[in-house]
């Protein structure tokens, strides 16, 4: 187990470093004098040298990226352009929310993906299967940002059974919870079908294992055959799914957290890439990268712990 | 003692369990958000990042500095036009001559936090502040100010500077400030005010909103909200469906659901336009060898059907430009001179200048109303025999493009759409076509004496009516060039509840202290 740890963790570190890198050229890719793009076409030139001196513009590429990588493994990912705040603190203050809306996104999607893979693996090609399938299909193929949309033109502005923008009242949890309902659908909903059909594949497989056969001959209750024997094995693949998918949810909150107006990791980043703020930028979608990389990894780990087959295959 | 294990069964048991519970939101309802009573809930496009008036970015800031902070002047509007008055924190503020401005604070005007009352010396540091700031342009004719009393004093201008009122003490960076809070904080600040005295105080949420609470230590006149929450939006279209869901009471709208709302107004709603100060044209560059004939030139302007751009681009919510001075400034046009819509002539031109089979490049921003405006320029060209190729552009390589300072690319600008913004008055949109701006920001690339002559003079000038003369001879020029194709003034629309009178600025900016219950 420490081997396999030992080669995970480096390579997690390899893709947070390749990020860096390949996030560092686009950005300075991007035509134009990034003062300029910053701050603006009508910027004071005094405002514009001041803005190159800050952000080393004056410097070789080369040890711009050196400052820049320095610096972000001592945890500064450098100063907002405009607020001249550290971007650590920024992000530190969006990110429980962009959490907070991925864990419930994903709650909700297990809760009715996960029965809805064991309903369709139970009778295979039945019509109970089959209206899985269609389920399940139909929630992958239909976009985030259009789940939010009809969300929010449905339940918030004709029938206004929910609250349309924002996140609630700090220090009321009753109403954050409100705030998070048709987001956290919008953002979970392709995650149902991702994980039923996850789900049934796995479960396709062991309900023919010998162990599940030797359940039922035992007179065991159907519903304890499926989740209390043959789940408990078919869900190991879907563990690695939901840790990707966490992942997949981080860029899916960027349309939700616009389309609701709520404050998060991925409307900072966009708020930042339209404003031109490329500190924050660079320093949001490392701190993503970052947290992508750990859940990926956990979920690895977890798999690593739960079946030991999987250690000696890295 | 119990001990705590953890088995792979039980853990596979607890994240389903886990997973359940992250689907429990949904407990709130309805109720929790409708707030009712003297809020008022607005929207706010971004944080407000620097409220200094010397280091804003210039946007929402100064909605919150005209609620927290004094000033000596705000704008006026009667009828279409635009004017200033004084505001309630002065007694008196008179322009003596040109280049002396008095003014008497009101009594009674005091600092929250203990820093005392507010004093003509806290005018002088917050001006003469401004003349080292970001925004020290907007003070460049202001020499210095004269402190006559503990509440009078007086601005002294370094030459006749006729815009001062309406451009600088109207505007943000004529907010004025304690000049010891300030002091104490080092000098400068961000988000949090050192001392207000407004209306309101000020808190923000970083992300989620900025809270206006009724100022207790205010003494002037009480606004008709108590509180203010104005909610951090990005994008415009999810501030409208917030609106129309009832959890706004104002908003700023986009061009089509300003024209989607004028054919089919919500209930209980109306639209206030705050302004149009913004101008958009074709521009021409007089310098490129394809475009160097003026008769080339006025084929051009006669060939572009504007009608069509503001139905088919814009909805047909925009107002037709006739020049670069906006609706309710002194010196719009009301028509063109040298050219209307008229194919023939377009194509007249062009045979008497010998051009046929020209082709040129139109180059745009990539947005949505200046493509399909490209598109529409496209299709009227190549009816009078011109091909145009559109390039659209982002915003970096686009503001560069006409810059000699910024590469070459100026050499090669033949046709391009363009749209500034401007101040309540017409100096600002005048001065970036002057000869020095060749290669700048006058990406026409033309050159006249009578126009740096009439700028200077424009400036200069008090009398309303010699002013409005100077303005239409100078746009006279631009358009005697052949240069320009006149497009629209986009306005600056908010949909709000009719139980409220909302009042902005001409280029949009609320001022909710001065908001009414209708």
């Amino acid at each position: 187990m420490l081997v396999y740890l030992t080669k995970r963790l480096g390579l997690s570190a390899a893709v947070v470093a390749a990020v860096v890198l390949v996030l560092f050229s686009l950005l300075h890719l991007i035509p134009g004098d990034p003062a300029t793009i910053a701050l603006g076409p009508r910027a004071t030139p005094e405002a514009i040298a001041r803005y190159a001196e800050k952000m080393h513009l004056d410097e070789p590429i080369w040890v711009q990226f050196a400052i820049y990588v320095g610096n972000a493994v001592q945890g500064d990912l450098g100063l907002d352009v405009f607020s001249d705040r550290a971007v650590s603190a920024v992000i530190a203050e969006r990110i429980g929310f962009t959490l907070a809306l991925v864990v419930t996104a994903m709650g909700w999607a297990m809760l009715l993906g996960i029965p809805l893979g064991c309903l369709a693996a139970v009778r295979p090609n039945s019509w109970s299967d089959r209206i899985a399938g269609v389920l399940s299909v139909g929630t992958i193929a239909i976009p985030s940002f259009l789940v939010s949309i009809w969300a929010l033109l449905v339940f918030a502005v004709e029938l206004r059974w929910l609250p349309a923008i924002g996140a609630g009242e700090p220090g009321d949890p009753i109403d954050q919870l409100a705030h998070l309902v048709l987001p956290a659908f919008a953002v979970g909903l392709s995650w149902v079908g991702y994980l039923a059909r996850m789900v049934r594949a796995s479960m396709l497989e062991v309900m023919n294992e010998p162990f599940v056969r030797s359940a039922r001959a035992f007179g065991l209750a159907p519903g304890t055959v499926v989740f209390g024997y043959a789940l408990r094995v078919a869900i190991l693949p879907t563990i690695t799914l939901i840790g990707m998918g966490f992942g997949g949810l981080i860029s899916s909150t960027v349309f939700a957290e616009i389309i609701f107006a709520r404050p998060g990791l991925g409307k900072l980043i966009f708020d930042a890439v339209m404003a031109r703020n490329f500190p924050v930028v660079q320093g949001a979608v490392l701190v993503a990268t970052g947290l992508y990389v750990v859940v990926v990894l956990l979920s690895d780990i977890l798999v690593a712990w739960l079946d030991p087959r999987v250690r000696e295959s890295l | 003692m119990t001990k705590l294990t953890t088995t792979r069964r039980g853990f596979l048991a607890s994240s389903v369990a886990l997973g359940a519970l992250g689907t429990l939101p949904g407990l709130g309802g309805a109720g929790a958000f409708a707030q009712t009573g003297s809020v008022l809930r607005l929207r706010l496009d971004g944080d407000n990042d620097v409220l200094d008036p010397g280091y804003m970015t210039g946007g929402t800031e100064i909605e919150a500095q005209k609620q927290c902070l004094p000033f000596l002047a705000e704008y006026s509007r009667e009828g279409g036009s635009f004017g200033w008055k004084p505001t309630y924190f002065v007694e008196t503020l008179v322009q003596r001559d040109p280049t002396h401005i008095d003014f008497t604070l009101a009594e009674g005007l005091t600092w929250s936090g203990g820093y005392g009352p507010v004093t003509a010396a806290d005018v002088k540091f917050s001006y003469e502040r401004m003349k080292e700031s970001d925004w020290s342009g907007y003070f460049e004719a202001m020499e210095r100010v004269d402190v006559t009393g503990e509440r009078s004093g007086t601005i002294v201008l370094s030459k006749p500077f006729a815009p001062f009122v309406m451009i600088t003490l109207c505007h943000g960076p004529g907010a004025i400030l304690s000049e010891k809070a300030v002091t104490e904080a080092g000098g400068r600040f961000t988000t949090r005010f050192p001392a207000v005295c407004g209306p309101y105080t000020y808190e923000t949420i970083p992300g989620q909103r900025a809270v206006f609470t009724a100022n207790p230590d205010w003494t002037g006149p009480k606004p008709a909200f108590d509180r203010i929450e104005a909610n951090v939006i990005t994008e415009v279209k999810a501030a409208e469906l917030a609106f129309e869901a009832g959890e706004l009471d104002c908003t700023e709208v986009s061009a089509d659901t300003l024209a989607r709302y004028r054919a089919d107004m919500p209930a209980g709603a109306e639209i206030t336009v705050a302004g149009e100060l913004q101008y958009m044209w074709m521009g021409m560059n007089t310098a490129h060898p394809k475009l160097q004939d003026v008769r080339v030139r006025r084929a051009i302007q006669h060939a572009v059907d504007v009608e069509s751009i503001l139905i088919g681009a814009y909805s047909g919510t925009t107002t037709k430009s006739n020049g670069i001075i906006c609706p309710g400034l002194l010196g719009q046009r009301e028509a063109t001179k040298f050219y209307d819509y008229d194919p023939d002539e377009a194509r007249a031109l062009l045979a008497e200048a010998g051009a046929s089979g020209l082709s040129l490049t139109l180059r745009t921003l990539n947005t949505q109303e200046r493509l399909l405006a490209a598109q529409i320029i496209q299709a009227n060209l190549g009816a009078v025999g011109i091909a145009v190729t559109v390039l659209p552009l982002d915003s970096g390589p686009f503001w560069e493009m006409g810059q000699e300072s910024k590469g070459d690319t100026w050499k090669d600008l033949e046709l391009w759409l363009m749209r500034f913004g401007t101040t309540p008055d017409p100096y600002e949109a005048t001065s970036w076509f002057v000869s020095s701006q060749v290669g700048k920001w006058n990406w026409e690339r033309w050159t006249s004496e009578e126009y740096d002559r009439l700028y200077e003079e424009g400036i200069a000038e008090t009398d309303p009516d010699t002013r409005r003369a100077i303005y239409l001879r100078m746009q006279d020029i631009m358009e005697e060039t052949g240069a320009y194709v006149w497009i629209n003034h986009e306005p600056e629309a908010f949909v709000h509840t009719t139980a409220i009178d909302v009042v902005a600025a001409p280029s949009g900016e609320l001022n909710y202290r001065r908001f009414g219950k209708a």
